[in-house]
């Protein structure tokens, strides 16, 4: 083994480490994230499903901005098809 | 009275039951106040457009010259809901393929007649009207829509501005999160299933969002910082020396100081003259039986009387001879 290639398995070990400890907590942290943009998508969304919201006015603005993330959202929050009666994305 | 505190504000508000003078007081105030050389632009957040029946003239949704130092103009809340719901149709079909066009227009179009649609409307255009005027104005005299509708729309900047902090606390939440992803190097398990990957479409979508909450919470707190400053906007409540617009003006004060709005003056208008005949005599000594009850309910506010006319109050030079009448 020439010190070269010693020195890439050691790179390589490193990383592998790294990983092994740092992935646990980036799954919670995504996991976290996702939730916390789930419950946004909940309050944009939430006059069209029936929840007053104080400022649907505004929050219409948002709509172009999350709407391609939409059909995700509500397969996750375990609805088969899309909530909004006009706007059919599956 | 109503002069001197007109004088004194920057932002002044009539409001009242519907058909006791609103209007007309407010446009005879802010005539007074244009001839003492105050610029002053004068609106109606009516949708009934009264200004407009008042000085017997079109004034739209843009500010109109009346006389020398003062401007007008409506707000429609119809025109801005419109337009608002415009510009996010067409950020949608930007978004989507042609064919759902008219899925996406359906879906606004429903979204027009939500409740709480043009009171949204007119707070946002008034928080415009608000900041914009007072850099361009003296002052600015809002002729408000009947009682209950106004005290809703003074107590809505606190509801939306809690309302968007709630949301603007939850993006940054999200964002923190996202931030420690992203610091934790490449990711591999959740990057389809997460929304808020590293990419910077991603990234810049997400500041959009930001932006427009940002936006949003300015306006709203800027409008709440001005309504609520008792220095430089005051509240007065119009009314007729009847039984039901004393009963309307109690309960509307009630309404104005749970919001913290500051009420420092009553119009009584149409007070009939003592000196004019048995009839307006005898209706004189019942309105004082109704005064009297406000003012054992209200018994610090100054209230200043206007009389009964024999004539209606119609165009400019109508209004600005009551004006002079008004000091």
């Amino acid at each position: 083994m020439t010190k070269k290639e010693k020195e890439s398995l050691l790179k390589r070990i490193e990383k592998g480490l790294h990983e092994y400890y740092v992935a646990p907590y980036r799954r919670s942290f995504a996991r976290a994230q996702r939730d916390e943009d789930d419950l946004f998508m909940l309050l944009v969304f939430a006059e069209s499903m029936g929840v007053p919201n104080p400022a649907a006015y505004y929050t219409l603005e948002l709509l172009p901005l999350v709407y391609d993330r939409f059909h995700e959202w509500h397969k996750r929050m375990g609805m088969e098809r899309s909530p909004l009666d006009h706007i059919g994305c599956c | 009275m109503l002069l001197e505190l007109a004088k004194a504000k920057k932002i002044l508000f009539f409001g009242g039951k519907g058909g006791v003078g609103k209007t007309t007081v407010s446009a005879v105030t802010a005539t007074a106040c244009a001839e003492l050389g105050e610029k002053v632009l004068l609106i109606s957040t009516d949708p009934a457009h009264n200004l407009g029946h008042l000085f017997g003239r079109k004034i739209g949704s843009k500010p109109t010259r009346i006389t020398a130092g003062l401007d007008a103009l409506e707000l429609d809340p119809h025109e801005i809901v419109n337009l608002h719901l415009k510009e996010i149709s067409s950020a949608l079909h930007r978004l989507m393929p042609s064919n759902l066009y008219s899925e996406v227009d359906k879906h606004v179009t429903l979204a027009k007649d939500a409740p709480g649609m043009h009171e949204a409307a007119m707070l946002e255009r008034m928080a415009d009207v608000v900041e914009d005027g007072l850099k361009d104005y003296d002052k600015i005299i809002f002729d408000t829509a009947p009682s209950g509708h106004t005290a809703r729309l003074m107590v809505l900047p606190e509801i939306m501005s809690a309302w968007t902090e709630g949301l603007i606390k939850r993006r940054e939440k999200a964002d923190r999160f996202a931030e420690f992803v992203r610091e934790l190097g490449e990711d591999t398990s959740m990057q389809d299933k997460t929304i808020g990957n590293a990419d910077d479409s991603e990234q810049e979508r997400e500041s959009q969002i930001r932006q427009i909450l940002l936006r949003r919470r300015h306006k709203f707190n800027h409008l709440r910082e001005r309504i609520a400053d008792s220095d430089m906007t005051s509240f007065v409540i119009v009314l007729a020396a009847e039984r039901l617009p004393v009963l309307e003006t109690i309960e509307l004060h009630e309404q104005l100081k749970q919001a913290n709005i500051s009420v420092d003056c009553l119009v009584v208008n149409k007070r009939a003259p003592a000196d004019s005949g048995e009839f307006l005599k005898e209706r004189q000594e019942q309105e004082e039986i109704h005064l009297a009850t406000l003012t054992g309910a209200l018994p610090v506010l100054p209230k200043q009387d206007i009389f009964l006319r024999a004539h209606d109050i119609v165009g400019l030079p109508a209004v600005e001879a009551m004006a002079k009448q008004l000091g």
